[in-house]
């Protein structure tokens, strides 16, 4: 190694490296060597320098003086503990610049590093707890900042003032306990800023003004008591989360200032009361999910919310739906309203894109004619633990994709057979007054059935002999503690927010492979569930 | 210790892992490390990084940080839906891929972005 500042030739690539041209500029990769400082010998035509994952704890001074064209400086993964400013002295073309993955505790403040062309700057990974006000005062073309995973305990606000150019940045993984008023004021080209795992309880109502160009929003994995009314002033706000929170109410129009908002993720808030209109006017909200909030009695009012596609709404007081319901949300494709009161259904007519229905645990009774006609798309429908005593005829004429159909746990004492020819999945348990027999010709793509009673699944199980319960026990019990690993639940309701059609195809299709062979009917005949029908 | 759990150990791992795999490189990874997961053929090996490689980025959890793939249209990225470099043939504005500019900018193939 030569002596610091010696002069250098113009494409010598430093023993410890491998280099590359790139043109008449030199990619220079000294990654994981184990060196302890940065090589002396550095071709002043480096563009690209990859120092990361060695032993640096100290960089001598002057050590990239002469690398006017450094684009791009990696130091992650060392050792480094503090960087002064004339460290980084003449890199007046550097864009990126990588510092995560150290043991920094403070930034410069009296003499800041001058890097005023850098886009990126990644200081995450880091021990630092404070930003004092001067450090980014060089780098005002700055775009990119990290600062996540250190030990703020609160919002840099001087600091930042200087990044007019910011469009992205994580606070995450931090301390911050409070978001001030005015803490982003001049952040105007801000589109991203993720504030995830700290501490946050207190927001200031005006905390988010100057954000006019703000996208995404994370505050997830904080301790917010209330609902975020501050994110009132981000009209360009897409995607917005607040899940795993303290808050328990969402008021009355909560995002009027916010009609571009496509994702909201609020699960895990222990949240009672939802404004009627909160959730109005979101023309571009695809999902909505709220998962037990008791006093919601009243669906809400989704009014301008047109392109809801997933509706979860369950563990609430609902006692009815609107009868207007598929004209408001006409692109629906999962409608998940388990653990209700309702006792009437509207029709479903206006659904046409409808795959998934879960009414599950509610208290309707019966099930008319044009109840679900024309849903043409449906897969799936859940209305167990109910009180249906009736279904019209016709109630199934047209689900001709319906594949799993639950009617376990009502009052059923006859089934309309119309339109299920092409089920996979029925479950019928819990029927007592349905003790009709069935046949294969019914279900001719049957794999799993769940019947009342033992005897109307010997047409099924093909019994034609009587077997001794031990050895029909041990045949069907292998099979079905095989099928029991390995098949999700039957009717797997997605319940948050990243339900994903393809998955469920995906577990189908694996498990429909399996099965092709035989049909798993239950209850099992055997010694004390004979094959003949007692009640005849 | 490096208990043996079915091939698992932390005795030889390389670089940044915590504990590995003889068939699948790094299962976790030492602190505040990035574990991406590579394919070899049809095995996934799993390497520990402080920083993702081009085309995912890092997300960051008190218990794991990962490298999630970016958009298809992204060279390198901040998070799912904002680029910091686009793929040649689109140019980058405010975190987008853009085939045209929009208005009051023009398309720059030196530095791929709209100016």
């Amino acid at each position: 190694h030569g002596s610091p500042g010696a002069a250098v030739p113009v494409k010598q690539c430093p023993s410890a490296c491998q280099c590359e041209e790139d043109g008449i500029l030199l990619l220079v990769d000294c990654s994981e060597q184990g060196l302890s400082s940065v090589p002396t010998d550095l071709s002043p035509l480096t563009s690209y320098l990859d120092l990361s994952m060695n032993n640096i704890s100290e960089i001598q001074p002057n050590a990239f003086r002469n690398l006017h064209f450094l684009s791009e400086l990696r130091l992650s993964g060392n050792h480094l503990r503090h960087i002064p400013g004339p460290m980084l002295q003449g890199l007046y073309n550097l864009k990126v610049l990588m510092l995560q993955n150290n043991q920094l505790e403070r930034l410069p403040s009296e003499d800041p590093w001058e890097l005023p062309n850098l886009l990126s700057l990644r200081l995450d990974a880091n021990l630092i707890m404070e930003v004092p006000a001067r450090t980014l005062s060089g780098m005002r073309s700055l775009r990119h900042l990290w600062l996540d995973d250190n030990a703020l305990t609160e919002i840099p606000v001087s600091a930042l003032n200087d990044l007019s150019s910011l469009q992205a940045m994580t606070l995450a993984l931090n301390r911050i306990t409070l978001i001030p008023d005015y803490a982003f004021r001049n952040l105007s080209n801000l589109v991203v800023l993720h504030l995830h795992n700290n501490m946050i309880r207190t927001l200031g109502q005006n905390c988010f003004e100057g954000l006019h160009s703000l996208e995404t929003l994370e505050l997830n994995f904080n301790d917010l008591q209330e609902f975020p009314v501050a994110i009132r002033t981000l009209a360009k706000l897409q995607e917005l989360g607040f899940h795993n929170n303290n808050i328990k109410a969402i008021p009355e129009r909560a995002f009027v200032g916010n009609p571009l908002l496509q994702t909201i993720h609020f699960y895990e808030n222990p949240i009672q009361f939802v404004g009627r209109s909160a959730f109005q006017f979101l023309p571009k909200l695809h999902t909505l999910s709220l998962n037990g909030a008791t006093e919601i009695r009243e669906f809400p009012d989704l009014k301008g919310t047109t392109s809801l596609q997933v509706l979860t709404l369950t563990r609430a007081g609902l006692t009815s739906l609107p009868y207007d319901l598929c004209h408001l949300l006409p692109k629906l494709k999962v409608l998940e309203l388990s653990h209700n009161v309702i006792e009437e259904l509207p029709s479903f007519y206006h659904c046409t894109s409808l795959q998934e229905i879960g009414l599950q645990h509610n208290l309707i009774k019966q099930i008319e004619m044009n109840t679900f006609q024309q849903l043409g798309s449906l897969r799936s429908l859940d209305l167990s633990w109910n009180s249906i005593n009736s279904i019209h005829p016709d109630a199934f004429f047209s689900l001709q994709s319906l594949i799993k159909l639950d009617l376990t746990g009502n009052r059923l004492s006859n089934l309309p057979m119309t339109g299920l020819t092409s089920l996979t999945h029925l479950k019928l348990k819990g029927n007592m007054a349905l003790s009709r027999s069935f046949g294969l010709e019914d279900f001719p793509n049957i794999r799993v059935i769940e019947m009342p009673y033992a005897y109307q699944c010997c047409v099924f199980g093909g019994c034609s002999s009587y077997r001794s319960a031990s050895q029909w026990e041990e045949q069907m019990g292998s099979e079905e503690e095989d099928f029991q690993k390995k098949s999700p639940s039957l009717f797997p309701i997605h319940t948050d927010n990243n339900y994903d059609l393809d998955l469920e195809e995906f577990q189908l299709a694996i498990e429909e492979s399996k099965l092709q062979t035989s049909i798993q009917c239950t209850p099992i005949p055997g010694p004390f569930k004979p094959c003949d029908n007692l009640f005849d | 210790g490096n208990k043996q759990v079915s091939g698992v150990s932390s005795q030889g791992c390389q670089g940044g892992c915590q504990t590995c795999s003889v068939y699948n490189g790094c299962l976790t990874c030492k602190p505040k490390l990035f574990i991406h997961l590579e394919r070899d053929g049809m095995r996934q090996i799993g390497v520990c990084l402080a920083s993702c490689p081009n085309g995912f980025y890092g997300t960051r959890s008190p218990d794991r940080n990962d490298c999630i793939k970016c958009g298809s249209e992204c060279d390198s990225c901040f998070n799912r839906n904002f680029c910091l470099r686009c793929r040649a043939g689109s140019y980058l504005h405010k975190g987008k891929c853009m085939e045209s500019c929009p208005d009051g900018l023009v398309p720059s193939d030196t530095k791929k972005e709209c100016v």
